[in-house]
């Protein structure tokens, strides 16, 4: 037992830093369901593209363990161009498969969302391969802030860089939905789109507009994985999306706070759970969690019951 | 010169017989098919995808019963199959020393597959389409986890390496081991499963599921019990699943992870939803088209799952319903209203009288029932709050036998949640609810409409794409009872059923002329007129052999004519066939013609109770419909 508790505040730091890209992913979710009421399956993929488009930027910029521009502005650029591509294909995504299913039955939405991903998924495996793709990160980082020790806790640079990153641009986004006039249309939109579009809001544009932002911090957190871990390979958006879902869920779906907290959540579960268990059901906590939440608590930690009107 | 027509007792629906020369031609040219095929396969190695293909057809066949006719998006359908291969592997090798023999095999493992979906189904069966397709996954992930890591401390699954070696199917005696006798083994059990489809298909099971897909509420309510029913789909999809698996572990002599992992899960998907989600003869095609066509793009074998995703995505948005989805009833063999069963064209002129028949003349000798005195339906102190409105506030009432009762009041004043909470669609916050004496409060709405009380909708849910007839027979799912053995073997509980259902439903459709009956059997209830929307709203709710019928504005947008009409045939619905009648009603000259008592309503309170012209008298129904006066 003594040991398990040593390790403990360490495995919290971790499980906070995993925590913040989940709830990364877990917006993603929550903003698309909550203006569309559809689970965009696809998701995960738009994440696994980040990380791809991350790793792409490292491989132009860096020659023989060296980069070729101060190391701050090629993270950077990383996580930018990675947003971008990601929030592209997310467009991409609402525009060809979800636009023209606007007023179908759930299920095809569902079942479209499953097409995207297996041929997101498939068209990065045939033409980037199978094979794992390393972040070189070593040329990134100082020496002398590789490791960085508070008190018995060792944080790694990069660790401090994501988790910095990742409530950075959560801060951005409440900010955004809570003080902007955007922001307003936004959540007008996400309680009522036909009430909205009789406001004056264009509501497609505001759903371009959240397949945009929810896919551009599901690239972000791609990249961000892929610094923490130094690897990204096709098959990453699978897991990644369904951790993300989880988080989802947990904090409520359709509420943004809903899946900040949730993933937070989720990485500190996962967190505690791999000090005490073998590392290999880590992920059966994720779903665990998951059917638990969905049969006790369906709408959530923050959300809200809400009836059905016959 | 109108006369009474007949056509509501002959049998004019399609049914299958098997007298019906098209269908025995059928059945007999593919028994021929069967036989013949394998033989003339050019090489082994299309022998082997001969087989493969048996096996897709019943995979696709299974997951049709699931998603196809209850429209459960079930994820975990490929972890099935992989249970049931890896029951065979675990039962017929020296994995576990078991040695069982084959005949014995495929039913454990199909059981125990079916018995692992109830499972996970009784988990997830209360949850929206969209969750229970991630918890689905999720399960399959779990399922595949645990394959890959129980090798450790004791190898039960093998591993990533999997199980192989295994004994040979022995079946009375003959060894078998050729590539042929293992085709016609899988085909003969892919046919099997294709008639089980069909039997299920056309029997109760069959249109509760269809009612439950067009719309599982008005399904409940017209008392189908929608949970079961769901399970049974998850059931029988894992049934066929498990039984496919043990076959293909077999056939393969051996299984691994990934023969059960998201690309095969995607694959069934695209064969049933390519020919048609629910579509029995569009799956099968759709899994020998998808099947097969691969072998002939062999090169282009990169893009294989690119293309699947991509056919997934254009078939939603371009056509979702397949290939051969809907197709069925338009082949379906029409009718033509304008001539008649010697093929003689009818005049016009008959034609209109046809349509206007009067429905069942009512003699005097028919009993006349009357408004007894013995309390059949209380409430009491009912509330209903919705998280701070009260749509209905402490609310008491009795309801005699026999009696018509109208709820009159202004929109909004709590009258439809008043049939929600006695139909059973929510239980009320606080009261409780008695029919015939007997405790009703918190029952499901399935449960309510078998005790004796069902109800029609305010904004008419009918089951729009199954035919008139079809809607009338749900209402008798709760008054049946075969069960799926039943059904799969033609016993005769389902055989006599289904003939009384038939009877009933066209007695029920009877009732309303010529309007339901005849060539409308067969029609799509969403092709009907608005008024005869309406009345197939009645007639589905009278085919549950209720006591108590409760009628929610039934009149709603019917022209003079036509009100006049159904207010005469609810008044005949008590005097002669001794019902019971709740009615909400706003043309207040209906009110006046049938009730023997009104009760009035406003903001979930009664402000007025008695005859109708005491409550239309009473100040507080006026200031409720009309205001007051200025002073």
């Amino acid at each position: 037992m003594e040991i398990y508790l040593q390790q403990l505040p360490q495995q919290l730091i971790n499980g906070l830093t995993l925590g913040g890209v989940y709830a990364l992913i877990a917006i993603g979710y929550s903003m698309v369901y909550g203006i569309l009421g559809m689970l965009n399956f696809a998701h995960g993929e738009v994440y696994m593209i980040g990380g791809f488009a991350g790793w792409w930027v490292l491989h132009l910029l860096t020659r023989n363990n060296e980069v070729l521009i101060s190391a701050a502005l090629v993270i950077s650029l990383m996580i930018i161009i990675a947003m971008a591509i990601s929030a592209l294909t997310g467009l991409m995504a609402e525009r060809f498969a979800y636009r023209p299913l606007r007023n179908a039955p759930r299920i095809n939405l569902l079942l479209s969302a499953l097409g995207v991903s297996i041929f997101l998924q498939n068209i990065v495996l045939t033409y980037q391969g199978a094979k794992v793709r390393f972040f070189h990160i070593s040329a990134l980082i100082p020496e002398s802030l590789r490791i960085i020790h508070i008190g018995p806790i060792v944080f790694s640079f990069m660790r401090a860089l994501v988790i910095g990153i990742t409530f950075l641009l959560m801060g951005l986004l409440t900010i955004m939905i809570k003080r902007t006039k955007i922001g307003k249309a936004m959540r007008a939109t996400a309680q009522d789109l036909e009430a909205a579009s009789f406001m004056g809001i264009d509501v497609n544009r505001i759903i371009v507009l959240v397949f945009l932002i929810g896919s551009a911090l599901g690239g972000a957190a791609g990249t961000l994985v892929g610094l923490l871990f130094t690897q990204v390979d096709y098959y990453v958006g699978f897991q990644a999306g369904l951790k993300g879902f989880t988080a989802a869920v947990l904090g409520g779906i359709g509420n943004i706070y809903g899946a900040m907290l949730g993933g937070i959540l989720l990485g500190l579960s996962e967190a505690i759970a791999v000090t005490f268990l073998p590392s290999a059901y880590k992920d059966v906590v994720a779903f665990v969690i998951l059917i638990t939440v969905l049969i006790v608590r369906p709408w959530g930690l923050v959300g809200e019951k809400m009836p059905e009107k016959v | 010169m109108h006369h009474q027509s007949n056509t509501a007792t002959l049998s004019n629906s399609n049914s299958f017989s098997w007298r019906n020369p098209n269908r025995f031609v059928l059945c007999g040219v593919s028994a021929v098919v069967l036989i013949i095929a394998p033989h003339i396969m050019p090489s082994s190695y299309w022998l082997r995808i001969y087989t493969m293909t048996g096996l897709w057809v019943m995979l696709a066949l299974g997951l049709n019963v699931v998603a196809g006719f209850a429209g459960l998006l079930d994820l975990a359908y490929v972890a099935f199959f992989g249970i049931g291969g890896y029951a065979f592997a675990l039962l017929s090798s020296s994995q576990l020393d078991i040695h069982l023999p084959f005949i014995l095999v495929l039913p454990i493992a199909a059981f125990f597959t079916m018995i692992i979906g109830i499972a996970l189904g009784s988990t997830s069966i209360r949850l929206k389409g969209d969750y229970l397709a991630i918890v689905t996954l999720a399960f399959a992930q779990i399922f595949k986890l645990l394959l890959l890591n129980l090798d450790t401390p004791i190898n039960i699954t093998g591993g990533v390496n999997g199980i192989f070696g295994f004994d040979a199917i022995n079946l009375f005696g003959f060894r078998m081991m050729s590539p042929l006798a293992y085709a016609y083994l899988v085909w003969f059990f892919a046919m099997a499963a294709t008639i089980g489809s069909f039997r299920i298909k056309r029997s109760r099971f069959g249109r509760g599921w269809e009612a439950i897909r067009e719309d599982e509420l008005a399904a409940e309510a017209i008392g189908v019990n929608t949970t079961w029913m769901k399970l049974m789909a998850f059931a029988g999809g894992a049934f066929i699943a498990g039984a496919a698996g043990a076959l293909f572990a077999s056939f393969q002599d051996s299984v691994f992870p990934n023969n059960f992992d998201f690309p095969q899960l995607v694959i069934v998907y695209c064969m049933v939803i390519l020919g048609g989600l629910g579509n029995i003869t569009g799956v099968i095609l759709g899994a020998v088209l998808l099947s097969i066509l691969p072998e002939f793009l062999r090169e282009y074998g990169a893009y294989r799952m690119m293309s699947y995703g991509l056919i997934l995505i254009v078939l939603m948005a371009l056509r979702p319903q397949g290939i051969m989805g809907e197709v069925g009833f338009l082949l379906k063999k029409k009718i033509r209203p304008d001539k008649d069963q010697t093929d003689r064209l009818k005049a016009s002129t008959e034609l209109y009288y046809d349509e206007n028949a009067k429905p069942l003349e009512i003699t005097e000798s028919k009993p006349q029932y009357i408004k007894s005195s013995r309390a059949i339906l209380e409430l009491k102190h009912v509330t209903m709050d919705f998280g701070g409105i009260k749509a209905v506030d402490d609310l008491s009432l009795v309801l005699h036998e026999r009696e018509i009762l109208s709820i009159i009041g202004p929109n909004g004043a709590g009258k439809t949640t008043l049939f929600n909470l006695i139909s059973g669609i929510y239980p009320p916050s606080i009261g409780s609810i008695y029919f015939e004496g007997r405790g009703i409060t918190g029952l499901k709405p399935h449960q309510i409409v078998k005790a004796g009380i069902s109800r029609t909708f305010q904004n008419l849910r009918l089951f729009n794409k199954m035919s008139v007839l079809d809607n009338a027979k749900v209402g008798q799912f709760c008054r049946t009872s075969a069960g799926p053995l039943s059904i799969l073997f033609h016993l005769p509980l389902h055989k006599k059923e289904e003939k009384e259902t038939d009877q009933k439903a066209k007695e029920v459709l009877g009732l309303f002329g010529a309007r339901l009956t005849g060539y409308r059997f067969d029609q799509q209830a969403m092709f009907l007129s608005y008024a005869n929307r309406r009345r197939m709203e009645i007639a589905r709710a009278l085919s549950t052999d209720a006591k108590i019928l409760l009628l929610d504005e039934p009149s709603a947008g019917m022209n003079p004519q036509e009100t006049i009409e159904i207010t005469e045939f609810i008044k005949t619905l008590r005097d002669v066939f001794g019902y019971t009648i709740l009615l909400i009603e706003h043309k207040l000259n209906v009110v006046r013609t049938i009730s023997d008592r009104v009760i009035a309503l406003d903001y979930g309170i009664k402000i007025a109770e008695g005859s109708y012209e005491d409550v239309a008298k009473s100040e507080q129904v006026i200031e409720a419909y009309l205001g007051r006066k200025r002073p």
